[in-house]
């Protein structure tokens, strides 16, 4: 069972940011259909909808979530957290997308199953550049297990 | 003939006598005003002057001057008055040592009962004397002693007790003498007796012994009490000396120090705590500063230049360019925001020393950092600095530093050049970093190291303020020390020590 409708969740609170991120995925031109959860309860019922967060099936299979770390209430810590402690969606790639990532967090990202970490740039052309990027390797080149 | 027989029988009687007196003692015979007019052979021997020397002499000749007036007085009115004088006297040889005899001067009177002369006989006691003498020393140093010296039978019944004793522990020497020593022992420790007893029977010493004794009032001390068997000269053992001393206020001392101790652990450990939580926090911050600052940054750099994107053609050229100092504007900010992490996380990043080869660094450096110089011609000079011990990420950092202002300083020199070396100081190796370009007035020196501090406008040379304060306190970190001599249009050159470490050549 996939879903067909998502190929990038992105988690993100800034809308400011979010706004950045969807541009640059729209420049790319290469069709990703992005959609976007404002925070962590908004992504963890974005995925599994009313069903038990640890064991529940997802409602939506994105092909990549794209996780910002701080954000209120339900962080990207928990929603990672979450996402690799669920069989059914731990084989979904998971990159971290923050501000300035602290080595204690990168070394608790990785060891929560993140599949990478990304410093969001603070020029534009250079944010501009890593989501380009993001998307082509993990949309393009990377090879995912069929669930 | 007869008579005469009898005579010359007598006289060798006298001369045997004689003989015999000569052999066992001192004499000397003085006439009544004290001429020497007679002295035997042991005379000679212990005044260490010849018989032609005594005779016809004073007998003061040999007076030591230990005798008091009086004594001298009593002597020689007690033999004027006929009357035989014993007594023991200190004299002195011809060589200045002293020597004493147990005298008996024997007066010899006339027909009229005047003394005709005195015959005086000796003996050599000396030997005597200075055993009573090492005798009363050794019983004035137990006297004096604050220790408590106690004497004790085999059985611990207390045999002496010194004044010292009396002090310490309150007892009266006729009150304890003859009593067992266990009278001084709390009830609880009576038992000690026995094995200190069994000890000394053995021939064993009890050495430093720390315990509990009890003084006539009841108050508690706490002693030392080292107990030695005492030898006769036939090799018995015959009793133990026991020598206390008073440690109450050691201990008291001693517990004193323990506690301060233990509160100095607990204040120590406090403020460890603290300190590191104090530095948990300061990193927490730091990284949410970072967060919270970059996200409105990043901000107004995409919306200034989407609006540039999609408006550019609307747009007149003084909008043009505030749109564009809007973007440079916040890529400054993102710079100085990336420096004061960088300097404040030098706080509590833990320093790592490790022998390095500082010349190296300093290569590797400058290779990354030529592309920056933009073609422009540096004449570049690295010493064989010595080894050293230090962090190699930071003190890479620090050749990042000092040598991208000197590119940067310097790039208005053609050729610009730089030079990086060392000299030799008591305390170590002393790094400098030396360049030919602007310098700066060294009366603004103070002002160098501090963070966000500059001596140049931006406008002549870009910046943020932070690279000599982040360089100043990774030096502060390794314990070392930075300077500068500069002169404006000068040149400048920054000197550096990694503080002491073991320094390979």
């Amino acid at each position: 069972m996939n879903d067909e409708t998502t190929d990038i969740l992105l988690v993100e609170d800034s809308q400011d940011d979010a706004r950045f991120f969807t541009r640059a995925i729209e420049e790319s031109r290469l069709g990703t259909r992005l959609r976007i959860a404002r925070n962590g309860v908004e992504a963890m019922a974005m995925i599994f909808g009313v069903g038990d967060p640890d064991q529940a099936m997802p409602v939506i299979w994105p092909r990549l979530v794209v996780l910002d770390l701080k954000m209120p209430m339900v962080g990207g810590r928990e929603v990672l957290r979450r996402l690799k402690g669920n069989l059914h969606t731990r084989s979904i790639p998971v990159v971290v997308f923050s501000s300035s990532v602290e080595k204690r967090e990168l070394v608790e990202s990785y060891h929560l199953g993140a599949n990478s970490c990304v410093v969001k740039p603070t020029d534009f052309e250079e944010f501009r550049k890593a989501v380009r990027l993001l998307g082509q390797y993990w949309l393009q080149f990377n090879q995912p297990s069929k669930p | 003939m007869r008579a005469d027989q009898q005579l010359k029988a007598s006289l060798k009687e006298i001369d045997d006598l004689k003989a015999a007196l000569d052999q066992h003692a001192i004499v000397a015979i003085t006439d009544p005003q004290g001429k020497i007019t007679y002295a035997n052979d042991k005379f000679c021997i212990i005044s260490k002057y010849s018989r032609a020397e005594l005779l016809g002499q004073d007998h003061r000749l040999i007076n030591s001057g230990h005798h008091s007036k009086e004594f001298i007085r009593q002597l020689w009115k007690t033999i004027a008055s006929g009357k035989v004088w014993k007594g023991e006297i200190k004299n002195r040889a011809k060589d200045g040592t002293f020597y004493w005899v147990d005298t008996t001067i024997v007066p010899f009177l006339d027909d009229d009962a005047k003394p005709r002369q005195y015959v005086a006989i000796r003996a050599d006691i000396t030997e005597r004397k200075r055993g009573e003498a090492a005798r009363e020393h050794l019983a004035a140093i137990v006297n004096s002693s604050d220790d408590a010296i106690i004497g004790k039978t085999l059985k611990g019944i207390i045999s002496s007790w010194n004044p010292g004793a009396e002090k310490m522990f309150g007892y009266r020497a006729a009150d304890v003498i003859g009593k067992p020593v266990t009278i001084l022992f709390p009830p609880e420790l009576v038992s000690e007796e026995e094995e200190i007893l069994r000890r000394i029977a053995r021939g064993e010493n009890v050495k430093h012994f720390e315990t509990v004794r009890v003084r006539k009032d009841g108050q508690r001390l706490d002693v030392s009490v080292t107990i030695s068997p005492i030898v006769n000269p036939a090799g018995e053992i015959v009793g133990a000396s026991k020598v206390a001393r008073d440690i109450t206020e050691r201990k008291r001392a001693e517990a004193e120090i323990r506690q301060l101790n233990l509160e100095l652990e607990a204040r120590v450990a406090k403020r460890t705590a603290q300190l590191k939580a104090a530095n948990e926090e300061l990193e927490a911050y730091s990284y949410s500063v970072s967060h919270d600052l970059r996200a409105p940054l990043r901000a107004m750099n995409g919306f200034a230049r989407i609006l540039e994107e999609q408006c550019h053609d609307q747009l007149a050229p003084d909008a043009r360019h505030a749109i564009e100092r809007i973007s440079a504007n916040a890529a400054k900010m993102g710079q100085l925001i990336d420096s004061l992490l960088d300097f404040s996380s030098l706080n509590w990043r833990p320093v790592t020393k490790k022998p390095v080869t500082p010349a190296a660094i300093a290569r590797m450096v400058y290779e990354e950092l030529r592309p920056e110089s933009n073609g422009h011609r540096v004449e570049i000079k690295i010493d064989n600095l010595p080894r050293c011990e230090a962090d190699p990420t930071l003190l890479k950092q620090v050749f990042v530093n000092l040598l991208s202002n000197a590119l940067k300083y310097s790039r208005n020199r053609n050729p610009a050049k730089i030079k990086v070396g060392w000299r030799k100081e008591a305390d170590g190796p002393v790094y400098f970093v030396q360049d030919n370009g602007a310098g700066f007035d060294m009366e603004h020196a103070g002002k160098l190291f501090r963070v966000f501090q500059r001596l140049h406008t931006s406008d002549q040379f870009e910046g943020t303020g932070a690279g000599l304060a982040i360089v100043d306190r990774i030096i502060q970190r390794h314990g070392g020390r930075i300077w500068a001599e500069a002169a404006v249009d000068q040149g400048a050159i920054f000197y550096f020590t990694l503080g002491r470490s073991p320094v390979k050549s």
